[in-house]
């Protein structure tokens, strides 16, 4: 999975550097890798937002 | 110092190339030269990195626009989160411990958490510096820097989409919690789905619900030894005095005992209640002479009371089921203004010695409610409860002068006692009440209904009785050569106290 969001930077990054018309396709390509990179953080967490401590 | 909008781009080039080479550079370099990987919480902050420099490069492109700014905050934020979540796993461990290799001292999650407070504090400075109002912009030529940044970014995700793919696997195969180190040799890749398994839980492992003794079968039957020998109940007592709720945990100072003189030489028995009631009663339980509430909010946290005992000497403790203790003392002329911050209510004639926590290794993440008290070892016992995260019984010694941890033991089971099968073990009891005799832990199981008897030298469990006809027991104390078990009703069930602690001895030690 982390192969698949690194090969979404790399096309925004591509469209931002060679393809400047299509702006709005690169900044829904950055939205899209936010979302999986914190949704596999979530994953790697089991969900958990805190570590083994007490609240 | 003013920066216009062309200069404000110019700089972002540049640190965006920083940010590329330093931090996610130098993790590339990591893999490449040392083996390093990533682990899953690793990826997810390299990729906030580099994300970060992608949404710089936007501003580079297009102009700071809004939605960047919005984006760059979420990135930040969430770094920063994801940074602390992942150092908290190892930040308390013992002196110079960690997750993998270390940078200048530190370890690579904790940099993770500095480069994006960086970034939020350069993003602050630069917004500062800008002259005029932000205002969305028709797409401008980034310049020579702009240019050479936006390369270097593809270059960047490019190389890290190849130690990904090495590493982790083509989708759905996902980054692992223990990744072996980067080889480019396909025998020695590791892809793995265990990342997508495992209980989901937002809490994480220390949700560990409080112990429930009603709820638990009484059933000796059920346990997990089997043709244990029954102990009788030779006859009821009751706790007459009034207590200011339902009991439990009982403790009793015996004149029989080694430091019989405390007390003016005489029987003392110190109940606890669900009301957090702790009261000191004469020997025939008639009487209260002392009493206070503590006030659970003062200091230390402490959930419910479920453990008593008498320490030596006229000190009592009292053990909350999440192993945090006071240590009382009666005192008939306790300062009234001192105590105040100590106690909800009082009768004036207790005094707070000590309040703390006892801190458990093997019984982590597990209540307790049984306290005890040898004299031998001038230490304090718990004995641990099961919990969905760790079923076992696990019986903590803790040093009288300091109250730090001693040693710890799981009970082995001793000649002629037998599971029932290789499910079961001691860690289906759920002991709520334990006393210290003759170097025997005796401890009473709500679960089952059954009496253990622990060696506390051999570290065995060397007999268990089934004693039928308890309900809810919440305390147990030793009473010459009886065993008193305290019901939450105030009903005291007196047993002989067993011989040699053997299976099928019920004989009283008298004899």
């Amino acid at each position: 999975m982390e192969l698949l969001n690194f090969l979404i930077m790399l096309w925004a990054g591509w469209l931002v550097w060679r393809r400047p018309e299509r702006e709005h396709l690169a900044f829904a390509l950055v939205v899209a890798s936010f979302v999986l990179m914190a949704l596999l953080f979530l994953v790697g967490t089991r969900g958990s937002l805190v570590p083994g401590v007490n609240l | 110092m003013r920066l216009s909008e062309g200069q404000l781009r110019t700089v972002l080039a540049w640190l965006v190339m920083v940010l590329l080479v330093v931090p996610v550079g130098g993790a590339l370099w990591l893999g490449v030269a040392h083996g390093e990987s990533p682990c899953i919480l690793c990826w997810a902050q390299r990729a906030s990195m580099v994300l970060m420099a992608l949404v710089a490069l936007l501003v580079v492109r297009y102009g700071p626009r809004p939605r960047y700014l919005g984006m760059l905050l979420l990135l930040v934020g969430w770094g920063m989160f994801m940074a602390l979540r992942h150092s908290g796993l190892h930040l308390a461990r013992d002196v110079g411990q960690g997750f993998a290799g270390t940078i200048l001292g530190a370890h690579t999650y904790v940099w993770a958490w500095v480069i994006h407070w960086a970034v939020l504090l350069v993003a602050g400075v630069l917004l500062l510096l800008v002259r005029g109002p932000l205002a969305a912009s028709a797409s401008l030529e980034p310049g020579r820097a702009g240019r050479v940044a936006m390369g270097l970014l593809v270059v960047m995700a490019g190389a890290n989409a190849a130690q990904a793919f090495a590493s982790t696997g083509p989708p759905p195969f996902i980054g692992q919690s223990d990744p072996v180190r980067l080889s480019l040799d396909p025998r020695h890749w590791v892809w793995s789905m265990d990342a997508w398994r495992g209980p989901v839980s937002w809490r994480g492992s220390w949700a560990i619900p409080a112990p429930d003794p009603a709820a638990a079968d009484p059933d000796p039957a059920h346990g997990p030894l089997v043709a244990l020998p029954t102990l009788d109940v030779l006859r009821w007592e009751e706790v007459t005095a009034s207590l200011d709720g339902r009991l439990t945990g009982l403790a009793m100072h015996h004149t029989a005992a080694a430091d019989g003189e405390a007390f003016g030489g005489a029987d003392r028995v110190l109940a606890v209640t669900d009301r957090r009631g702790i009261q000191v009663l004469d020997g025939a339980m008639a009487r209260v002479l002392h009493r206070v509430v503590p006030d659970r909010g003062y200091s230390i946290d402490l959930s419910p009371l479920a453990g008593a005992t008498f320490v030596g000497g006229d000190t009592m403790a009292v053990l909350a089921t999440n192993k945090s203790y006071i240590l009382l003392r009666p005192d008939l002329g306790a300062d009234a203004a001192r105590e105040w911050r100590h106690f909800r209510e009082t009768d004036g004639t207790m005094a707070e010695v000590r309040r703390g926590r006892f801190a458990t290794v093997r019984a982590r993440q597990m209540y307790a409610l049984a306290l005890a008290y040898d004299p031998a070892g001038d230490e304090l016992i718990t004995v641990s409860v099961p919990s969905p995260r760790h079923r076992r019984l696990v019986v903590s010694r803790f040093d009288r002068g300091d109250l730090t941890l001693a040693s710890e033991f799981l009970p082995r089971l001793g000649p002629g006692l037998e599971r029932r099968d290789a499910e079961r073990g001691l860690g289906d009891y759920l002991v709520t009440g334990a006393d210290v005799a003759d170097g025997h832990l005796y401890a009473i199981s709500a679960a089952y209904s059954t009496i253990l008897v622990v060696d506390l030298a051999s570290r065995t469990l060397t007999a268990a009785y089934a004693v039928p006809g308890l309900s809810d027991p919440v305390g147990l104390a030793v009473r010459g050569q009886e065993l008193l078990v305290a019901q939450g009703d105030g009903r005291i069930a007196v047993l002989p106290r067993p011989t040699r602690a053997a299976p099928g001895d019920t004989r009283p030690v008298a004899d």
